[in-house]
């Protein structure tokens, strides 16, 4: 590594002009950054293409098989059903999470005393891995030793208690509850340091002009929220769009492989059934999936506000 | 942020799958390889690849052969989740360890991919060689040849409650040996109170119920595959027996509600709350339960057929000799001294672990705790299914054995579910 920067750097020195030695300067300062996504991204990336056209068993030859994979994918039920289940999915837990997190972003936006103390409380959940955290809610939601069955059964809501995670329905809330838990923290960030990009000046002018609260949020505020929203619901949407470690931990999939993401999906045909080349090929298909509706997304929040 | 990368995690998963497949030095997880190789005087040092599920013994035993022997063993233990992944990219790397422990269950699909290495002639030379584990032995022979040994023994067996009989008034040096008197007995048991039950399984874990369910069926007269595993027989009317079985003591509320949404979580901890009444486990948990809850008194039984009869589950792992082995013959060595008498018992049987020989489930030792005498033997008639796709068709919590199940016992549908099963079954199998 140090002789081939060196190999690059020296000729620049010798006969190069002053824009030309910025702008090599500038590419060794971004080469980490390019060698690791080259070496995380990039190539994993064509490793995973490549694979893709390929009957890959873990153990044994490769074979070749063209586009073998794709065409089977057609036919391939549970792999359709695995992404309509992720759509509902994502479309039920972007809600609240974003209602929530706009929320909690306004109470925290304020310059009262103690108020960084909420902020911690709202993130801490980020933090803790999503294993843990589902590990934590199995637990919580546990029929014996579960708090939550005890606090709904001690204000005598329920009479036995509820089995929570054996119902499609019941299971599907019980999980968006703990993503909203775990996650509302982070687009409550994002929306915070939107919330405060925007310069104080607009506001006393609205207030100057006579704009009551709810005009300032609905006409200033928001408008100007809008790119920041177009982030949060980008990495919000890929995020639900790869749900695996929630279901996997607390459903199995089940009841009845009814909750079977298509995360979940890839990771059986890969690593329970050893397929590796059709699972290679159905994480290029969502690989797809989520490039088009980000770019979708991008476009319809598209924000030309400068300021 | 973790769920933004989840798709990065997958694909380079599979990356380095194909980098470890494609480059010639894999990553092998091993540290002190070659400082511990230049020590050893006039031997080698052999890497030797074991799953985290039983790591106490195996370093035992591991620490015991290198202080006596002048070829050396390093041991390299992986978490039982990542094992067949981590094994399948260094196989095909070219770069397997000398030797492996590796579940029963995977020998047919490794000895059918060409990656281990015969030891047919060596293996049947063993004085005991007809003692070994039948049911390993059977697994670990492919074409004719054998392809591994046993190495560690599991069984499963009914485990039951013995104050919670006394308080029901049920004999509890007398347990129940039929699929009757189970649901008798579990029946008595759930009227000694509200969160008290008579019957426990872990309803959405698909490896539990292979482990504890299927024996009901073999020990009926039934099977769910062909002998050469060619063949799905979920039909056998005893299949749909053993469902019924669970079905109305699920439907009596025999068994928790909770039990349906156990992913195996709790299917070493249910019994251990003292308030359950029967379930069926291995030996392992006989040792849990001595030593971290001396309070509850438990007894062990073979799981019974219908009307008798007994059988079991024979898990655990077989050790064998990957294709591309630097030290073949050494290797063996290992495998010779470990299932010798001498082995089996001051590291196997006095250390609580089954020995993996039929001649020695009777030994000195279980003699003082005829629990393990009772695991010993259960693990000796024990069966276990011969296929290559046992994954998909057993382990799977989305497959058709764990669907087959659920829809039976906790839909009610027994009839359904065996001829979906069946259905499913076969597809996998002509998958091949």
């Amino acid at each position: 590594m140090a002789t081939a920067s060196s190999a690059i750097v020296k000729p620049a020195r010798r006969g190069a002009t002053l824009s030309q030695r910025r702008m090599i300067a500038g590419l060794l300062f971004v080469l980490p950054a390019v060698i690791f996504t080259l070496t995380m991204f990039i190539f994993p990336l064509i490793m995973t293409g490549w694979m893709s056209l390929h009957n890959w068993p873990l153990l044994g030859q490769a074979t070749f098989l063209g586009l073998q994979n794709y065409v089977d994918m057609i036919n391939d039920h549970q792999f359709w059903a695995s992404l309509w289940f992720t759509t509902q999915y994502t479309l039920l837990v972007t809600p609240p999470i974003f209602i929530l997190a706009f929320a909690l972003a306004l109470l925290v936006n304020t310059a009262l005393r103690g108020v960084g103390v909420f902020r911690t409380i709202y993130f801490i959940p980020v933090v803790i891995g999503l294993g843990t955290s589902s590990l934590l809610w199995v637990w919580l939601l546990n029929d014996r030793v579960g708090i939550i069955n005890g606090i709904l059964l001690d204000l005598n809501l329920i009479e036995r208690p509820i089995i929570w995670l054996v119902d499609k329905n019941l299971a599907m809330f019980a999980i968006i509850v703990s993503i909203v838990w775990k996650t509302v923290g982070f687009s409550m960030i994002l929306l915070l340091a939107g919330m405060q990009a925007i310069p104080d000046e607009l506001y006393q002018a609205a207030e100057v002009d006579g704009a009551s609260y709810w005009q300032r949020l609905t006409h200033i505020m928001l408008p100007l929220l809008r790119s920041t929203f177009a982030l949060a619901l980008v990495l919000s949407v890929i995020g639900s769009y790869l749900a695996f470690d929630q279901f996997y931990i607390m459903t199995r999939g089940g009841p009845q492989n009814q909750t079977i993401t298509a995360v979940y999906w890839i990771f059986n045909n890969s690593f329970t059934y050893y397929k590796l080349g059709y699972g290679a090929a159905l994480s290029i298909v969502l690989l797809v999936i989520l490039g088009v509706l980000s770019i979708i997304q991008l476009r319809v929040l598209r924000d030309e506000t400068t300021y | 942020m973790q769920r933004l990368s989840k798709l990065l995690v997958v694909l380079s998963l599979i990356a380095v799958l194909a980098l470890a497949a494609c480059t010639a030095p894999a990553a092998a997880p091993t540290g002190e390889q070659a400082a511990a190789g230049g020590q050893a005087a006039g031997g080698v040092t052999m890497s030797f690849w074991t799953r985290d599920s039983n790591q106490e013994q195996v370093r035992a035993l591991v620490d015991a052969w290198n202080e006596s022997h002048p070829n050396k063993i390093e041991i390299t233990v992986i978490p039982a989740s990542e094992y067949m992944t981590k094994v399948g990219a260094s196989v095909g790397a070219g770069a397997p360890p000398d030797l492996m422990a590796v579940d029963l269950i995977y020998v047919p699909q490794f000895a059918a991919a060409g990656q281990l290495t015969d030891i047919t002639d060596l293996a049947k030379a063993l004085p005991y060689f007809e003692q070994l584990s039948p049911s390993h032995v059977r697994l670990a022979t492919y074409d004719g040849k054998i392809f591994g040994l046993p190495f560690n023994a599991e069984g499963s067996y009914l485990m039951y409650n013995k104050g919670l009989f006394k308080q029901a008034g049920l004999d509890p040096e007398n347990p129940p040996k039929t699929w009757g008197e189970i649901a008798d007995a579990a029946a008595k048991i759930r009227a000694l109170g509200d969160d008290i039950y008579g019957f426990y399984f872990s309803g959405s874990c698909a490896g539990c119920n292979a482990f504890t369910f299927m024996p009901l069926i073999w020990a009926s007269g039934g099977d769910v595959l062909s002998d050469d595993g060619a063949t799905a027989t979920l039909t056998d009317p005893n299949v749909a027996a053993a469902l019924e079985f669970y079905r109305q003591m699920w439907a009596d509320d025999l068994i928790p509600p909770g039990a349906r949404a156990d992913t195996g979580t709790d299917f070493a901890n249910a019994f251990t709350t003292g308030k359950i009444g029967m379930v069926g486990t291995g030996a392992f948990a006989i040792n849990n339960i001595k030593t971290n809850f001396p309070e509850i008194e438990f007894g062990a039984t073979f799981l019974p057929g219908a009307e008798g009869g007994a059988s079991s589950f024979a898990g655990g792992d077989s050790i064998a000799i990957p294709a591309g082995s630097k030290y073949p013959n050494e290797a063996f060595e290992f495998i010779k001294w470990a299932t010798s008498d001498e082995v089996q018992l001051e590291y196997y049987a006095k250390l609580n672990n089954l020995p993996v020989r039929t001649d020695l489930a009777k030994n000195e030792y279980f003699a003082a705790d005829p629990r393990l005498t009772v695991a010993a033997e259960a693990m000796a008639m024990g069966k276990t299914p011969y296929t290559v796709v046992y994954n998909q068709l057993f382990n799977d919590a989305n497959g058709p054995w764990l669907k087959m199940i659920q829809t039976a016992v906790f839909d009610g549908k027994v009839e359904e579910a065996v001829n979906t099963a069946q259905e499913e079954f076969t597809k996998i199998l002509s998958g091949q």
